[in-house]
C-alpha cells in the first residue's frame, strides 16, 4: 500500500509539474497580452513529436533533441503571433476562439502526419532508485528536476532582472511602460513565444515519460488551465502549486475512486477557487 | 417581409425530393435550433456559455431514457427532459452570477459544469451505456386528420418536424429579442455596468437568458437524438459546443439569420467537397479563425454592412 500510494503520489507530482509549465504559459501570456492561449497544449504536442521524431528516426541522442524541439515548439509560437494572435491582443473572447480554431488545426495536421498510433520512446534513460522499499523511476526524477527548475528560473529571472521589471510594469500599465522605453510589441511577442518554448520543453519530457498522441494536447491546456486558476493568474510560484496540487489530487484519487472521475477533480477545484476565492491560492486581490 | 423567406424552405420538398439534399437540410435546421438559441445568450447578451452543447446532449439522453424506460410519448417524454434543463440552468446560472463571473471566468466555469456533466454521462453505465451511446428506435408520432396517429419517419417527416422546429426557436427568440427582454439583453451586452446603474436587474436578465438558450437547445438535443437514432457521450463535448459556436461566428452573432447561415454552410460544405475527417477539421479551425479575423460581424452582418454602405 506505502508503495502504491508514494509511486501514485510520485506520478502525481511529475504530471503536476507538467500541468504547472502550461499554467506558467498561461499565466504569463495573460498578464502580458491579455489572452489566454488554449493553443498552448498544441506546442506542447508539437515538441513531443519532434523529440520522438529526432530520437526515434534521426537517432540523435535525448539531450541533444532537447534544443530543436523546444526551437520548433518556439517557431510554431512565433508563427501563431504574427499571423493570429497579434490581431486578438487584449481581446479574450476572440483570443480564446481563435486559439481554440488552432487546436483544431494542429491537432488535425498532427493526426493527417503521425496518425492517432500511440508513439513511444519511454527507453531514454530506464532504472529506478530504491529508497527504503520504494522504487522511484530515474527518468521521472530527472523530468521534475528539470520542469521546477525552468519554472524557478523564469521565477528568478522575472523577480531579477531588467525584462522581469518591464514586464512588470507592462501588466500594471502598458502606457506608461511604453513611455519607459519598454518595447512593447516585442515584449508581447517575445512572452507568446517564450510560452510556447516552454509548453515545448513540457511536451519533449513528456515524451520520454509517456506514450504521445495527437490528441495530448487538449487535455494538457485543459488542466493548465485549471492548475493557472487554482495558483492565482498572474502567479508563477502559485502555477507550479495548482499544478501539482491538481496532478497529486488525480493520482491520490484514482486509487480510492473510479480512474473514470479523475478528468472531474480539477474541474471541481477551478469551480470552488473561483466561487470563494477568485484571485487563486496565491494571486493578489486585484 | 423577412418571414417570406421560410416559404421557400417549406416548398422545397414539394418541387425537389433528393435524398441527399434533404437530409442536409433536416441537419442543417436541427442545429441551426442550437446555434440560434446560442446567439440568444451569446450573441445578444454577451455571454460567452460553454454549457450549451451540454444542454443539448442531456436533454436528448434524458428525453430517451423517459421514452425507453418509462414507455412515455416522445412528445411527454420532453416534459421532464425541459424540466431538468431548466433546472440545471438555474443551478448553474444562480452560481455564476450570483458570483459575478464574467467573459473569461463565466466561459471556464460553464465549461467545467459541462464537462462534469459529460464525465456524469459517460460514466453511468447502467443508464447511458458509456462510450457505446443509446440506440434509439422510437420515433415521435403525430395525429394528421384523416389518418390517425403516424410515426414520424423518413426524410420528408423529418424535414417538417425539423423545420417546424427551427421555426418555433426563431419565433421564440424573436419574441424574445423584440420585447423589453431583448432590450436588457442588449444593455447588458453593451455595458453591464451602466445598465445596472439604470436600474437592470442583471443577474435576472443574465439568468433568464441563459435558461432560454439552453431550453431550446435541449429541444434541439432531444429532436436530434431521434432523428439519428443514436445518442452518444460526444453529443455533450466541448467539440459540439464549439461546432455551435462556429456557425455563430460564421453566420454572424448579432441576427437570429446569421447562424441559420452558419448552420447551413458548415453542415453543407463537408458534403458538397468530399473530405476527409481531418481535413474537415480543420476546415473548422480555418473557418473560425478567418470569420474572427476578417469577418466578425460573420456573413449576415457583413451582406448588411456593405448595403449600408452602399
Amino acid at each position: 500500500m506505502l508503495q502504491l500510494v508514494v509511486g501514485q503520489t510520485l506520478n502525481g507530482v511529475i504530471v503536476g509539474t507538467l500541468y504547472g509549465i502550461i499554467a506558467l504559459g498561461v499565466t504569463l501570456t495573460f498578464g502580458i497580452t491579455g489572452i489566454v492561449n488554449f493553443a498552448l497544449g498544441e506546442f506542447m504536442m508539437i515538441g513531443a513529436y519532434a523529440t520522438w521524431y529526432l530520437v526515434d528516426h534521426v537517432g540523435l541522442p535525448f539531450p541533444v533533441a532537447l534544443v530543436p524541439a523546444v526551437a520548433s515548439a518556439a517557431l510554431c509560437g512565433l508563427a501563431a503571433d504574427q499571423m493570429l494572435f497579434r490581431f486578438t491582443r487584449n481581446n479574450l473572447v476572440n483570443g480564446l476562439l481563435v486559439s481554440i480554431g488552432l487546436i483544431s488545426i494542429v491537432e488535425a495536421g498532427a493526426l493527417a502526419l503521425w496518425t492517432a498510433t500511440p508513439k513511444d520512446m519511454s527507453y531514454v534513460l530506464t532504472g529506478a532508485l530504491r529508497l527504503g522499499g520504494v522504487s522511484l523511476p530515474k527518468i521521472k526524477l530527472l523530468a521534475f528536476g528539470l520542469l521546477a527548475g525552468v519554472i524557478f528560473l523564469t521565477y528568478a529571472a522575472l523577480a531579477r532582472t531588467w525584462i522581469g521589471r518591464a514586464a512588470y510594469a507592462f501588466a500594471q500599465n502598458p502606457e506608461a511602460a511604453m513611455l519607459m522605453g519598454v518595447r512593447t510589441d516585442l515584449m508581447q511577442t517575445g512572452v507568446v513565444v517564450y510560452s510556447c518554448a516552454l509548453a515545448g520543453f513540457g511536451g519533449a519530457l513528456y515524451a520520454s515519460l509517456y506514450s504521445l498522441e495527437p490528441a495530448m494536447g487538449g487535455l494538457y491546456i485543459l488542466k493548465g488551465v485549471e492548475a493557472a486558476i487554482l495558483g492565482g493568474i498572474g502567479s508563477l510560484i502559485g502555477s507550479l502549486v495548482g499544478g501539482v496540487t491538481i496532478g497529486v489530487t488525480e493520482a491520490i484519487g484514482s486509487i480510492y475512486l473510479p480512474n473514470a472521475f479523475r478528468d472531474a477533480y480539477g474541474l471541481v477545484f477551478v469551480i470552488v477557487i473561483l466561487l470563494f476565492k477568485p484571485s487563486g491560492l496565491f494571486g493578489n486581490e486585484l | 417581409m423577412k418571414a417570406l423567406l421560410w416559404l421557400p424552405l417549406l416548398a422545397l420538398p414539394i418541387v425537389y425530393r433528393g435524398d441527399v439534399v434533404l437530409t442536409i437540410c433536416i441537419f442543417s435546421f436541427l442545429l441551426a435550433m442550437a446555434a440560434v438559441s446560442f446567439t440568444l445568450v451569446f450573441g445578444f447578451t454577451g455571454q460567452l456559455s460553454m454549457f450549451h452543447a451540454a444542454a443539448f446532449g442531456l436533454a436528448s439522453y434524458v428525453t430517451y431514457l423517459f421514452v425507453s424506460r418509462a414507455h412515455l410519448p416522445f412528445w411527454i417524454a420532453l416534459g421532464p427532459a425541459m424540466a431538468m434543463t431548466v433546472l440545471l440552468s438555474l443551478v448553474v446560472g444562480t452560481i455564476c452570477f450570483k458570483f459575478k463571473l464574467k467573459a473569461f471566468y463565466f466561459a471556464v466555469v460553464t465549461l467545467a459544469f459541462s464537462e462534469l456533466t459529460r464525465l456524469l454521462v459517460l460514466n453511468w453505465n447502467d443508464l447511458t451505456n458509456g462510450t457505446l451511446g443509446l440506440l434509439v428506435l422510437e420515433k415521435p408520432t403525430v395525429w394528421v386528420p384523416g389518418s390517425g396517429v403516424l410515426r414520424i419517419e423518413g426524410t420528408i417527416a423529418w424535414y417538417y418536424l425539423s423545420l417546424a422546429g427551427l421555426i418555433l426557436t426563431v419565433g421564440v427568440c424573436w419574441l424574445v429579442l423584440r420585447s423589453w427582454i431583448g432590450r436588457c439583453f442588449a444593455a447588458i451586452r453593451l455595458d453591464e455596468d451602466l445598465a445596472q446603474t439604470l436600474g437592470v436587474d442583471i443577474f435576472r436578465y443574465k439568468l433568464l437568458s441563459f435558461t432560454i438558450a439552453n431550453l431550446l437547445a435541449a429541444l434541439a438535443g432531444s429532436f436530434y437524438g431521434f432523428y439519428t437514432g443514436y445518442i452518444e457521450p460526444s453529443y455533450l463535448s466541448i467539440n459540439q459546443g464549439l461546432d455551435i459556436i462556429a456557425m455563430v461566428l460564421l453566420g454572424g452573432r448579432l441576427s437570429l439569420s446569421g447562424p441559420i447561415v452558419g448552420a447551413f454552410v458548415l453542415t453543407g460544405l463537408p458534403h458538397l467537397i468530399e473530405l476527409s475527417g481531418e481535413v474537415r477539421a480543420m476546415l473548422y479551425g480555418v473557418i473560425l479563425i478567418l470569420s474572427i479575423l476578417v469577418m466578425p460581424n460573420g456573413i449576415v452582418g457583413s451582406i448588411a454592412g456593405w448595403r449600408r454602405a452602399a
